[in-house]
């Protein structure tokens, strides 16, 4: 047995709650959380005080050797292969700005992961990295992922 | 698959690889595509796999 609870009976609408509809939840938007008190979602979920849970904004994991591919992602739209090691990750709804935190790792022993590479500033829609060996040439890796908080 | 290629300012060639995002081959080229320049959208069996010499590859 379930319990359901809707706006409108035929699930459109939402459910709001709080009495400036801080928390909306309708089928159209997911969960959504009012501006008018913060807009974040927080949580105290072993953090050990309630506090604003950050969310990864983008991931991909990729395979940049042979016929470069994408594994699986979140918010990308797309990989550019920009030739050896060198790759720009292009997300599918953009940053608020370009001041988010990217990280990556890839999967060959010595081997490390530059972002912002080759002069290319990120941008809110994008952002390039280059994975480079111990020597510091660029590199290819059959593993590479990436992620951006914000 | 599709992939979309195009001459990056350097000469060399860029292959955009789309992500599964609910866009469309096209709205990714129109998006992701830096703005005025030419692409061409291939099929991913005419993109060498043997990467020894990618950063000397050319659109021919």
């Amino acid at each position: 047995m379930s319990i359901g609870l809707k706006a409108n009976t035929d699930g459109s609408g939402a459910v709001q709650i709080g009495g400036t509809d801080a928390v909306s939840i309708s089928a159209a938007l997911g969960i959504t959380f009012a501006t008018g008190v913060d807009g974040d979602f927080k949580m105290n979920s072993g953090y050990g005080s309630i506090a604003t849970a950050f969310g990864c904004r983008a991931w991909v994991n990729f395979n940049g050797t042979g016929v470069v591919a994408i594994r699986a992602s979140g918010n990308v739209s797309s990989i550019t292969d920009n030739g050896v090691g060198t790759y720009t990750v292009n997300f599918a709804t953009a940053m608020p700005d370009r001041d988010y935190a990217a990280s990556g790792v890839c999967g060959n022993e010595n081997n490390f992961i530059g972002l912002a590479t080759d002069g290319f500033v990120p941008t809110a829609s994008a952002i390039r990295l280059s994975i480079h060996d111990a020597a510091n040439m660029p590199q290819d890796s059959a593993f590479v992922n990436f992620v951006t908080h914000r | 698959m599709k992939r979309i290629i195009y001459q990056d300012d350097t000469g060399g060639v860029a292959i955009i690889v789309p992500a599964d995002c609910g866009l469309t081959i096209e709205q990714i080229a129109a998006k992701d595509v830096p703005a005025g320049v030419a692409y061409s959208i291939v099929d991913v069996a005419d993109i060498p796999t043997d990467r020894t010499f990618r950063n000397a590859w050319e659109i021919t």
